[in-house]
């Protein structure tokens, strides 16, 4: 594909759909009604749930019968519970529904994507990741401690069903861990994801649209971040802030949107030296609307791309500090098995290995992701 | 432009930079609580003791009851001048510590480096010269693999392989063995092994991706015409040419990824690098070596930038890139 | 001109691009001779396959996805197409030269322009590097670069357009060729300086007695340089010919039509449509499709082969009227213009 034809017709998940939202933004789109009553909603929900609610009690907590057994659904959100709900949100919003409105882009992203089938296999593991990360944990509960099941097989090496990946020094259940442990890096990659999108997009639009000494200043200091060994800054924010995941997410995030941020712009700058933003300028177009009739669209896609080759990164560096003993001692992170897991190497070798196949697996499904959305959806990718 | 007034305005950035980072963290340090202020009120707490007096008295003892100015002064001044305090648990000068552990990190990350840039390099460069081969296949699935292995479990499971089960190698760094001898490479291997794969996948998706623009370049298309052999024209028509942004990446990457896997591994093998000590200062709460142990990549990262961005300019006879691919 | 024995011949070559649409048959079975001394034009629109068959002449092609996957390529009593690397190395440079059409590109931007062309002379001759250097100015002078021996050691960027691609030459000329394959070497330069780099390889033509295969769009350079002309147009050869047959009595209905794209009395007759998609050529001549005189048979079977137009042995031409039973005297082969060799010099 060429650049010519990397016009605003014909490029971008979003672009249909943006045109559509700005031409009917007048007459209160229903889509747009229903997409800011869910975020509302969201919010008062969480609103209601930080000032009312009284800790010790769940938000939820009902008896669903099931015939033959019941149910008990308990839900005690917290912060990074609502963010993630938030987060998800913004991806039905944003992704899957400007997707659902131009099938024939989508057949044709589809298309591209499906030749990689490694990146197909990703997607599917990931999902299935996101689904039982998010739905396991409340239907088998939290892993729980059992010292007459301490050091138990795999049910593979002769254990049993009650344990099917063995068990810890405490007699807490792998499996249950794996699982919790499959939400809480689920909500890191994509929650702090997010935040970089947001913050990233902010700044580097805001820079190229600016340009003079705020686009210098915005860009002086995105260098200043990108110096900054971010590991090391991680480190040091988590130690002065503490690590639990909520705080741990918020750091993740404002600390990784340079790299994001540099590409938002340099395409933004590319997109207003090309000719139709120029005419839309010339014709009176407002800026508010250049920007999101324009402008987005056809940067979303390197931001989505780039976006998703963070998150590995972002993953790995929780698990990281998980391993390390920084991370937040409420919920079972990979790292924070792995951790444990060295001490009985010699006794149980799955504590450290099972989980860590679960994150080498994750974060190599999502560089094989990120690696063929390049390749499908990137316009800057494809002018090469 | 001239280079003389770029590598002065560059300089000066540096400096720049290095002054609002130290400010930042001033900033950070003095509206955050203080985490050993914190775990001495907490102490005090449990024991019986007054938490808030038990606060006080540490700020007292480390001169923060005084005006943000003037501490902010002293610790600029302090930074700048290397005189960096003491450290809480090791009771001794920081740069004490600092000299003592240094040594370790130095022959734990260099060697490993300098066999991943140059293993790295060669691989990426064999892959964009036999692009679609099967030896291409098999270097960017190998590279694909390589960055995504947490390295903290790969040496686990390494050290769970080759110590716990084969017994071949030591499960913990002894500091009793003679720094320059065969009996110590037994304990750095595993370590040097780690960080060798932690580094080499990216220097060959580096590699391979700079010089892929050059494989197919007119002149080295001038070159084959010459009747160069393909090895001398491989090197000096599509690697030389892409080694000075290469250079300029992996020194950002030098201190971005290697300092990290570092300190992991220094941590799993317990080899007394920086990286064990910073760890240790994080965990015990002695903020002067964790402030230092942090600022130190820190700085390497600042000055490698610098010295990347004048080497450069230096290097580069061209004024720009842009007739590269007109 | 045919008494003594061509230096090349290119015979049915056909070479193709692996690609993931399918198979490019981009050159696909050209023939023709080059004889020692003589310049040969190739002309052809755009994407004709001009380039890939110069290109795998000495296989400098980007392979894979190109491929010579038939024909044979005889140059000095050896087939190119088979020869090992190591023969085919020998020939590149010291027997062989080329010039690109972009001479931007086609230097090294982070070494001098003297370390450049004595790469070129130590690739084919065993001597040192302070002979070398000496041999690069003299070569450097001989393009016509002034003051040779102060430029030697600046870099590429340091040089314009005109004198770069007399860098190139020079670099071409280092191992003092037989002959010199040219792409396209004047295009990307203005008027000027085309003109004086043209002039620049006929002198040297003339003094080192090699051949020139030349590429062009531009048919008044072919009337002023060639000797002998090929028309290529979708992967095929049309016609071929001495120029003076060429412009005078142009035997092909493609070849008259690019040269009724000559500004003429009668203005400029642009040829209607365009190429036929090298993925899938079609049946039957290649031409048919835009070609005025196209009658039934022309759009099935294979393309026509070359024959021997006016039964002259050295003007060949692929078009079915020529052969028996049709009636050739259809096609106006008297040239528009009064005199088509003026067109060179007024450019
Ligand atoms: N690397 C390649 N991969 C696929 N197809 C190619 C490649 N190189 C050339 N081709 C195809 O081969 C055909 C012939 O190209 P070629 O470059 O020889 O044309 P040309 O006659 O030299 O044109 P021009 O006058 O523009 O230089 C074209 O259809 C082109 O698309
Ligand atoms: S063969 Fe037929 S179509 Fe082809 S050039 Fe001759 S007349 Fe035209
Ligand atoms: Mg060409």
């Amino acid at each position: 594909m060429s650049l010519e034809t990397d016009t605003p017709e014909s490029t971008g998940i979003d672009d249909i759909d943006w045109e559509e939202i700005d031409a009917n933004a007048v007459r209160l789109d229903p889509e747009i009604f229903y997409k800011y009553v869910s975020l509302v909603l969201l919010c008062l929900l969480w609103a209601y749930d930080y000032i009312y609610r009284d800790p010790r009690l769940s938000l939820l907590d009902v008896d669903i019968p099931l015939g033959f057994t019941t149910f008990n659904l308990e839900l005690n959100p917290g912060n990074v519970d609502y963010l993630m709900g938030l987060t998800l949100l913004a991806m039905f919003w944003w992704v899957a529904v400007p997707l659902a409105r131009s099938p024939e882009m989508t057949k044709q992203y589809w298309r591209e994507f499906r030749r990689n089938k490694a990146a197909v296999a990703s997607l599917v593991f990931l999902a299935v990741i996101l689904v039982v990360g998010l739905i396991g944990p409340l239907i088998i509960g939290r892993p729980s401690s059992d010292f007459g099941a301490m050091h138990e097989a795999p049910v593979f090496l002769g254990g049993t069903w009650e344990y099917p990946l063995g068990t810890n020094s405490r007699g807490e259940g792998i499996f249950k861990i794996v699982i919790a442990g499959m939400r809480v890096s689920m909500q890191v990659g994509l929650i702090a994801t997010l935040i970089v999108i947001v913050l990233a997009s902010i700044v580097g639009t805001t820079a190229a649209f600016s340009g003079g000494w705020v686009d210098e200043v915005l860009m002086r200091f995105v260098d200043l971040l990108m110096t900054f060994p971010t590991f090391f800054l991680i480190l040091f924010l988590v130690y002065i802030y503490g690590g639990d995941l909520f705080m741990l997410i918020v750091i993740l995030g404002i600390t990784g949107w340079g790299g994001v941020c540099r590409l938002v712009r340099s395409e933004a700058l590319q997109r207003t030296e090309e000719e139709y933003i120029e005419a839309a300028e010339a014709a009176g177009a407002t800026m508010r609307y250049i920007v999101r009739r324009h402008l987005i669209p056809n940067v979303s896609n390197t931001v989505i791309t780039a976006a998703t080759l963070a998150i590995p990164f972002l993953i790995l560096t929780e698990a990281v500090l998980a391993f390390l003993g920084f991370g937040d001692p409420d919920v079972w992170s990979w790292g924070r098995i792995i951790a444990e897991g060295r001490d009985d190497l010699g006794t149980a070798w799955w504590v450290a290995t099972i989980p860590g196949i679960f994150l080498f697996a994750t974060v190599l499904a999502f560089n094989f992701l990120g690696d063929a959305l390049r390749d499908a959806i990137d316009p800057r990718h494809q002018i090469r | 432009m001239n280079m003389k007034w770029y590598i002065s305005r560059r300089v000066l950035w540096a400096v720049f930079a290095t002054f609002i980072i130290l400010t930042f963290t001033f900033g950070l340090l003095l509206i955050s609580p203080n985490p050993e202020a914190s775990a001495a009120a907490f102490s005090a707490a449990t024991e019986g003791g007054d938490p808030e007096e038990a606060r006080e008295r540490v700020a007292e003892i480390r001169g923060e009851d005084r005006p943000w100015h003037e501490q902010y002064v002293d610790f600029m001044v302090s930074m700048f001048t290397l005189d960096w305090g003491n450290s809480f648990t090791y009771h001794e000068p920081v740069v004490d510590t600092i000299l003592r552990a240094y040594p370790y990190s130095v022959a734990l990350v260099v060697p490993p480096t300098i066999a991943a840039i140059i293993a790295g390099f060669a691989i990426g460069v064999y892959s964009s010269t036999h692009q679609y081969s099967l030896g291409d296949f098999l270097g960017t699935s190998f590279a694909f693999f390589g960055l995504s292995l947490p390295n903290f479990w790969f040496a686990i499971m390494l050290m769970m392989v080759f110590s716990v089960y084969l017994g071949w190698l030591p499960v913990r760094y002894d500091t009793s063995v003679e720094f320059w001898s065969l009996e110590h490479i037994r304990y750095l291997i595993l370590p040097w092994f780690v960080i060798w794969t932690g580094a080499i996948a990216s220097e060959m998706r580096y590699a391979r991706a700079e010089t892929l623009e050059y494989v197919n370049a007119a002149w080295t298309k001038t070159a084959r015409a010459k009747g160069l052999d393909e090895t001398t024209l491989t090197y000096r028509h599509i690697f030389r040419p892409a080694l000075i942004p290469l250079i300029t990446i992996v020194i950002g990457d030098l201190v971005g990824i290697i300092f990290a896997t570092a300190l992991v591994v220094e941590v799993i093998f317990t080899v007394p690098g920086l990286g064990l000590i910073s760890y240790q200062a994080l965990v015990r709460q002695d903020t002067p070596l964790v402030l230092v142990t942090i600022m130190i990549p820190v700085f390497i990262a600042i000055i490698g930038n610098l010295l990347q961005d004048v080497a450069y300019t230096m290097l580069d006879p061209r004024i720009s890139y842009e007739e590269r691919d007109a | 001109m045919t008494d003594t024995e061509p230096l090349l011949q290119v015979r049915n070559l056909e070479t193709q691009f692996h690609t993931d649409e399918g198979i490019v048959r981009a050159v696909d079975g050209v023939s023709f001779d080059v004889y020692p001394g003589e310049t040969v034009c190739i002309v052809g629109e755009s994407g004709s396959g001009k380039t890939v068959t110069i290109e795998s002449i000495t296989r400098i092609l980007q392979m894979p996805p190109g491929e010579i996957v038939g024909g044979e390529v005889i140059f000095d009593g050896i087939d190119l197409t088979t020869a090992s690397e190591k023969e085919i190395r020998r020939i590149r440079g010291d027997r062989i030269s080329h010039v690109f059409q972009n001479p931007q590109g086609s230097l090294n931007p982070v070494y001098t322009v003297g370390a450049q062309i004595r790469e070129a002379i130590q690739a084919n001759r065993d001597v040192g590097k302070k002979a070398a250097r000496e041999q690069a100015i003299e070569l450097l002078d001989e393009v016509g670069i002034p003051e040779a021996g102060a430029r030697i050691d600046d870099y590429p960027h340091e040089f314009s357009g005109g004198m770069r691609q007399r860098v190139v030459i020079a670099i071409a000329l280092a191992g003092e060729p037989d002959l010199l394959l040219a792409d396209e070497p004047t295009t990307a330069l203005d008027v000027t300086i085309e003109a004086q780099i043209i002039d620049l390889l006929l002198r040297l033509q003339e003094e080192r007695d090699m051949a020139i295969v030349f590429v062009t769009h531009d048919l008044g350079v072919v009337a002023e340089i060639a000797d002998r002309v090929v028309v290529m147009y979708a992967s095929k050869v049309m016609e071929q010919g001495h120029v003076h047959e060429i412009f005078d009595r142009p035997a092909h209905p493609y070849t008259r039509a690019l040269l009724d794209c000559l500004p003429g009395p009668d203005g400029v007759t642009p040829i209607e449509g365009t190429l036929p998609n090298p993925l899938d050529h079609p049946d039957g001549c290649r031409f048919a499709a835009r070609c005025e005189y196209a009658i039934e048979p022309c759009f099935v079977g294979e393309h026509p082969s070359l024959l021997p137009a006016d039964g002259d042995e050295d003007h060949l031409v692929s078009c079915l009227l020529y052969r028996d039973g049709h009636d050739e005297s259809v096609i106006d082969r008297e040239p528009r213009r009064a005199d088509p060799f003026a067109v060179g010099d007024d450019t």
